[in-house]
């Protein structure tokens, strides 16, 4: 290069004037648009009416149809009211519930092991999904301070809001239902009051009454699932399984041979006695909803089946099986009891 | 008789002058040489300066001799050559003049606005590229030389087919509309090639649409016969040609004769394509166990693993033909192809009479197997000025292309994209295996072939001194074939016949009156009105018959009657356009210059509630270094700064969007109906689009041109762009077509060019570098939407597409990966429900170590289309191109060398790579998978493995299905598509002039070249180049091949 260039090249106007040069083609940027995210006219809760059963953790989702928002949002529950318009603290305070930070996946070895796996934190009873919409009804909301139905509940509204813009949706309903600390249940949704003295077994299969000689049905058993409270002792999370014949006394679970005691259910500690089986637990009983070992295959009941094995009429082994699949959603001392009210099962050969 | 005295007096005269200048007589006998090439300059004009006569030209070894008073000025003069002046005081006989390509831009001619001007008093952006930097390197098609030439004309040769063409596009990209199978509208430049319009986007689909020969019109120009290419890029300069140029236009105009001695030129180029690198492959015995290993590994448990591989006779039936092979697919497809290309060229003529007649013929093999392309072409062209008032000048090109696509379209190569990735425990090729795309890319008859007759006449009359009338006629015919055979052992016992063809014709007038005026030698004025008319009309039948008679007879029809179809397409097409408008140009002294155009423009295919749209342009210019108070700045050579607004047209859409279209109905009383089409309603006010775009330009020309600058700045905004909305059933109709899509380009483009040395010296090194940066942003969607989605199925990655205003036109609609879930317990779990994150709600896939974590944006723990983002733009932001042209007396060397940056490529093809281990039992091609970071299970426990991995399991093959974990679309292959690029590399060699002088040559010249030389990018896939316009790498493309080519120039 020679000298006059590296003269022109050191002058420093002639940087200034480029750096005019690419200003004025920058400037121009700011009439146009910015990039936002999108409130759709088209998006709508696809559920207005929120009845969650109170006592167990319901997750709503799948609730808000997208449309044409965009994500990342954000949703909020804005001015939680009774049906009157009065303020709804309890559903704005905060309370300790517990929640998982791991999964549960039916292979824990123990009940700590379990425990280990949640936490307590403080939240509002009824929260939002930040950004997802969804709703979660914690299981410490109780009656005993929520409106339960038949009280017509509460009104909310959500606001979804991004950098596109916010948009209310008003007027949705939470009208939770009472406890019903246990499945199959013999509550009344709306009342909370028992409506039948038991519940059916899920599986009777080749029980022969010992009297009758014939296959005994579903409504040959009662199943009663019950929470055993002692005045002044706490509860230690136990679930005992029991058998009665007719006459209410009990049968010896032993006599259920084939059945596999130690895989029942997630339970640990077994203590078997002439009247009973015990379990020491983690509640709820499944405790997540997962397909396990223990479980349905749809993850949502414990499976639980008794069985044991006789020769037949004419010599063919015959494999009887009693089952329920149950849930139960409160801590606590439980006991679920099968009894026999029309005939005793048959254990011995023909 | 009174006349007498007078001639006295003069005879007196001369008797007095001749002896006095009589014995100053002399006589100078020289040779003129081209300064860059040392090679004999013929026709070279000598005249003396004072009076300015033309009184010898040079012959064909750049001799001259004329006789001369001494002490005269004489001149040599060549057009594109820098005026020679000289004194001689003597006589002599050995004069050497050296003349040099004029390096002045500011008297360059450029033509804008139906004019030639200098690009002095041009007020529009424009660019100018050589026909010699396009000689040298044997391509089929010129467009891929323009790869990095022009600043702002972002090419990308994305597909190596030999007769097609990959994308150009002039200052980013001008559309939005993708089609359905994810190929953006093109947007290309209006090419006018010796004044007949040639339109790239009306028709030529790029070859993918199946039908049509897949020629590129252009792929048809012969290179050598390039005289230059002019780039118009602003409104200003392509105002004048109205509809149609709104994305720019680029002249090409042919060699004409300008030497009185007749020029002979032969020119040939020998060269070898080689395809690229293939990748690697596990074969045999080694993919068989790994395989194994695949299914006994993740297989549900030991039971189904082995029922699995007993299950798959490839796997296991040692008694199966399928099994222990080791085919290389890739070798059945690729070969290295021998090809050639002849010009012969002959041209002479000066202003009065010039002609130039080229022939010309190419021949490329592509590399993949059955496919090539040849050229055959003849064109001539002869001006005739019996007077300065009359000038006739025509042109007329004939040339034919034929081109085999194999199996596939031209472009892609789904054929070989599905064979070549085979697995190579299939059975090589035979007539009795299953596999036969590797057989049918090979045995498919094909045959296409374009003809194209392109004329046009150009006269201009000058009946009254500064007003002149001009017309210019052009018709452009192309018609089109495409036959291909498939015999029936290649498709399941059924052979097929198809055949196609296409007529296309585009007819052209203008009508012009030009006003010149200059007053006080100061004042310029110029002014023209016109008139321009332009139809188009395109028409395509095809017949297919299914099942001939047998293999060897394809017609006249086939038994599957059924299946056979023939007809005329639905694309046929029928356009008028007309045109008028004026122009005003002013300038002061060449020093202040101003243009007004204005036009009217009628299309057929606009709505009836306004036919005529009108199109303004403004543009002025200063050249400042022609102010006194710059006059003394001596480093100053030029400098001038110009700015132009502008309006234009480009007809979209068709003419049943705006009136509706009647279709067969169903039989009424067993008659035929006529009924209305419910699908479109009709839309009268239907509109061209409109490009409006703002341009700002300085050009500084410093140390008496050795350094040379531009820089230009735009703003443009494209609206009225078509979109289809959907409409309320209540309506009757089922679709509109909008007008409501705009969009806006902005950015900048600098070009320098160095000369390193004096021009005397005999190195010569010359740097040119340009660049561009390009931005877009979408700013208006129908019905006043921020976000349209738009779903792709292009048979590779099938990633939906997103408009979303404020954004880059296009993005891709991808989940966010960020990297692997080293540990089941990394997983994240719903608080509430105690889960861990799922797949899709309810399906029952929950994440595990070794899957993708993908971002989960709404917080539901559920990863499904509402997690999906639009991220990355697949347009380049940055284009732009470094020419390098170095000379040692007779020795060249260029390079050329292009870049594309900043741009994100989604390489759907190593996902597809990687789906491949997920499929044990699916004969796909596997490629050795070491050179990945991906996750592995530790010994002991399935749940946990390799931290930090970078890809998911690729094994997990129970899962993957739904799973999916290389799903295209993810960041995960979103890769930066930056790339460098050399270009081509071309050493030159001219003989000496005295060697060849025996020969009777004048010059002649070797050539040694190197095309698609090296690509650098970190991309990973196999060429950053080979995508579509989406960005996508689908690996169905046609491979670019590196070519090594050894020419020939002489001339006579």
């Amino acid at each position: 290069m020679n000298k006059k260039i590296q003269k022109v090249v050191r002058k420093r106007r002639y940087y200034m004037l480029a750096v005019a040069v690419l200003l004025a083609a920058s400037a121009c940027k700011k009439y146009l648009p910015k990039e936002r995210e999108t409130v759709g006219a088209d998006s709508q809760y696809t559920i207005d009416t929120y009845q969650p059963v109170l006592g167990r953790t319901t997750f709503f989702t799948d609730n808000f149809y997208q449309g044409s928002t965009t994500y990342p949002s954000d949703f909020k529950i804005v001015n939680p009211r009774r049906r009157n318009g009065d303020p709804a603290p309890e559903l704005t305070d905060v309370f300790p519930v517990m929640v998982w930070k791991e999964a549960y996946d039916g292979t824990e070895k123990s009940v700590a092991e379990i425990e280990a796996k949640r936490v307590k934190q403080y939240r509002p009873l009824f929260e939002i999904g930040p950004h997802s919409g969804a709703f979660t009804m914690w299981a410490e909301a109780r009656s005993a301070f929520v409106r339960s139905q038949p009280d017509s509940g509460y009104l909310f509204d959500v606001e979804l809001s991004n950098s596109g813009g916010r948009r209310y949706y008003r007027n949705i309903k939470l009208m939770p239902l009472k406890e019903r600390p246990y499945e199959p249940s013999n509550y009344n949704a709306s009342t909370g009051q028992p409506v039948s003295n038991g519940v059916y077994a899920s599986v009777v299969t080749n029980i022969k009454g010992a009297n009758t000689n014939r296959y005994l049905s579903y409504n040959d058993v009662d199943v009663y699932i019950r929470k055993i409270v002692k005045a002044g002792v706490p509860a230690t999370n136990t679930l005992t399984f029991r058998f009665l014949d007719t006459l209410y006394n009990p049968i010896d679970p032993a006599k259920f041979a084939e059945t596999d005691w130690n895989n029942l259910v997630h339970g640990f500690e077994k203590q078997i006695t002439a009247t009973g089986v015990t379990y020491k637990m983690a509640y709820p009983i499944p405790a997540v909803e997962v397909p396990t070992r223990f479980t349905t295959s749809d993850g949502r009941r414990a499976k639980t089946r008794f069985s044991y094995s006789r020769l037949g009429f004419n010599g063919g082994r015959e494999t009887a099986v009693l089952g329920l699949d149950f849930a139960i959603y409160e801590p606590g001392d439980w006991e679920i009891v099968f009894a026999f009210k029309n005939d005793n099962p048959k254990f011995t050969n023909d | 008789m009174k006349w007498l005295p007078c001639i006295g007096v003069l005879a007196c005269l001369l008797l007095f002058a001749v002896p006095t200048h009589a014995q100053n007589k002399i006589t100078v006998k020289g040779v003129v040489k081209d300064n860059a090439q040392q090679t004999a300059m013929q026709g070279v004009t000598v005249s003396t300066s004072k009076p300015s006569k033309t009184i010898a030209t040079t012959d064909a070894n750049g001799a001259f001799t004329v006789t001369i008073d001494a002490g005269a000025e004489l001149v040599f003069t060549h057009s594109g050559y820098a005026a020679v002046r000289k004194t001689f005081m003597a006589s002599t006989s050995s004069v050497s003049i050296t003349m040099s390509v004029k390096d002045n831009t500011m008297q360059e001619v450029v033509i804008q606005g139906f004019r030639q001007k200098t690009k002095e008093t041009a007020t529009g952006s424009s660019a100018v590229i050589s026909g010699k930097a396009l000689q040298d390197v044997p391509v089929s098609n010129v467009v891929e030389l323009l790869q990095g030439k022009v600043a702002g004309l972002n090419v990308q040769n994305n597909s190596g087919s030999p007769g097609g063409m990959g994308t150009i596009n002039l200052r980013g990209v001008s559309s939005i509309n993708v089609s359905s199978d994810g190929f953006l509208t093109p947007t290309s430049p209006l090419f006018v090639i010796d004044g007949v319009p040639v339109d790239l986007n009306t028709n030529y689909e790029y070859g993918f649409q199946g039908g049509g020969a897949g020629i590129n019109p252009l792929a048809l120009i012969p290179p050598e016969d390039i005289e230059q290419m002019e780039v118009l890029r602003d409104a200003a300069a392509t105002s004048v040609y109205g509809a149609r140029a709104a994305y720019g236009v680029i002249i090409v105009t042919t060699r004409r004769g300008k030497s009185k001695v007749p020029i002979v030129q032969y020119s040939t180029n020998f060269f070898v394509k080689a395809p690229p690198r293939l990748r690697d492959v596990i074969g045999g015995k080694e993919e068989r166990l790994f395989r194994i290993r695949t299914i006994l590994d993740y297989d549900t448990s030991a039971a189904a693993a082995q029922a699995l591989i007993n299950q798959t006779p490839f796997l296991s039936d040692s008694l199966n033909p399928y099994y222990n092979n080791a085919t290389n697919w890739q070798d059945y497809f690729y070969r290295t192809t021998y090809n050639q290309q002849h010009n012969l060229s002959i041209r002479g003529g000066d202003d009065r009479f010039n002609y130039k007649t080229n022939l010309n013929y190419y021949q490329e093999n592509g590399i993949v197997q059955n496919t090539g392309f040849k050229r055959y072409g003849l064109s001539m062209n002869a001006q005739y000025a019996p007077t300065n008032q009359l000038r006739v000048q025509m042109n007329l090109s004939s040339s034919l292309g034929q081109k085999q696509n194999g199996s596939g379209v031209g472009l892609i190569q789904t054929g070989i994209a599905s064979g070549g990735s085979s697995s190579s425990l299939l059975p090589p090729p035979s007539l009795f295996s299953e596999n036969n795309s590797a057989l049918a890319a090979s045995r498919v008859i094909n045959n296409n072939k374009t003809a194209n007759i392109a004329t046009s006449l150009d006269i201009s009359y000058e009946p009254i001194k500064g007003i002149r009338f001009g017309n210019l006629l052009s018709y452009n015919f192309i018609s089109g074939t495409a036959d291909r055979f498939t015999p029936s052992f290649l498709s399941n016992g059924s052979s097929e016949s198809y055949s196609y063809n296409d007529r296309t014709y585009t007819l052209y007038n203008r009508s012009l009156i030009n006003f010149t005026k200059t007053l006080y030698n100061l004042h310029n004025l110029n002014a023209y009105v016109f008139n321009e008319i332009n139809t188009y009309g395109f028409q395509a039948n095809v017949i297919s018959l299914d099942r001939t008679a047998n293999d060897q007879i394809t017609g006249p029809i086939g038994y599957g009657w059924a299946s056979s179809r023939g007809g005329t397409l639905n694309n046929i097409r029928e356009t008028r356009q007309h045109g008028y408008g004026g122009s005003v140009s002013y300038n002061y002294d060449r020093k202040y210059v101003l243009d007004f155009n204005f036009r009217f423009d009628g299309l057929s295919t606009t709505g009836s509630k306004q036919p005529y749209s009108q199109n303004p342009s403004v543009s002025a210019r200063w050249n400042f270094n022609r102010e006194k108070w710059l006059e003394k700045v001596s480093w100053l050579s030029y400098g001038s700064a110009r700015v132009s607004w502008g309006r234009n047209i480009k007809p979209t859409g068709s003419i049943f969007d705006t009136y509706g279209r009647y279709i067969v109905g169903l039989p009424y009383n067993n008659n035929p109906t006529v009924a209305i089409d419910y699908a479109t309603v009709p839309n009268e006010n239907f509109l061209p689009e409109t490009q409006t775009q703002t341009n700002g330009g300085v050009e500084v020309g410093l140390f008496n041109n050795a350094l040379q600058l531009t820089y230009e700045t735009y703003y443009r905004s494209i609206d009225n762009q078509i979109m289809r909305i959907q409409l309320a059933n209540t309506s009757g109709f089922n679709e509109l077509q909008t007008n409501a899509v705009s969009l806006v380009n902005y950015g900048m483009e600098w070009s320098a060019m160095m000369r390193m040395f004096k021009q005397s010296k005999p190195f010569q090194w010359t740097l040119s570098v340009n660049g561009a940066i390009n931005k877009q942003i979408l700013t208006k969607l129908p019905d006043n939407l921020r976000q349209i989605r738009q779903e792709i199925t292009d048979g590779g990655s099938n990633v939906p597409i997103v408009y979303r205003i404020g954004r880059s036109a296009i993005s891709n609609l991808i989940y966010h990966t960020q990297g692997v879930y080293a540990n089941t317990g990394d997983v994240p779990v719903n608080i509430a429900t105690g889960k861990r994150q799922q797949l899709g709600s309810g399906t029952g896939y929950y994440f595990q170590g070794g899957d993708p974590r993908w971002t989960d944006v709404n917080g539901d723990y559920i990863i499904d289309e509402k997690d999906l983002l639009p991220i990355g733009n697949p347009i380049p932001k940055v284009t732009g191109g470094i020419l390098s042209q170095m000379q040692y007396k007779n020795f060249q060397l260029n390079i050329n060398a292009s870049y594309t940056l900043f741009r994100d490529l989604l390489n759907a093809s190593l996902s597809q790579t990687m789906q491949n281990f997920s499929r044990p039992t699916t004969p796909g091609a596997l490629v050795p998978i070491d050179q990945y970071n991906y996750w592995k299970p530790s010994a002991f426990d399935k749940g946990s493995g390799t931290p930090n991995a970078q890809y998911p399991n690729p094994f997990d093959f129970r899962r993957a299905g739904v799973m999916q974990p290389f799903r295209s679309n993810q960041t995960l292959f979103l890769e930066d598509g930056s790339y460098w690029k050399i270009n081509n590399v071309v050493l030159a060699y001219n003989l000496d002039r005295k060697m060849i002088s025996r020969l009777h040559m004048t010059s002649c010249r070797l050539t040694l070249t190197v095309n698609n030389v090296y690509t650098f990018s970190n991309y990973s896939g196999p060429d950053p180049e080979l995508v579509t316009q989406l960005g996508r790498d689908n690996s169905g493309g046609y491979p670019n091949a590196r070519s090594y080519a050894v020419g020939l120039n002489v001339q006579f």
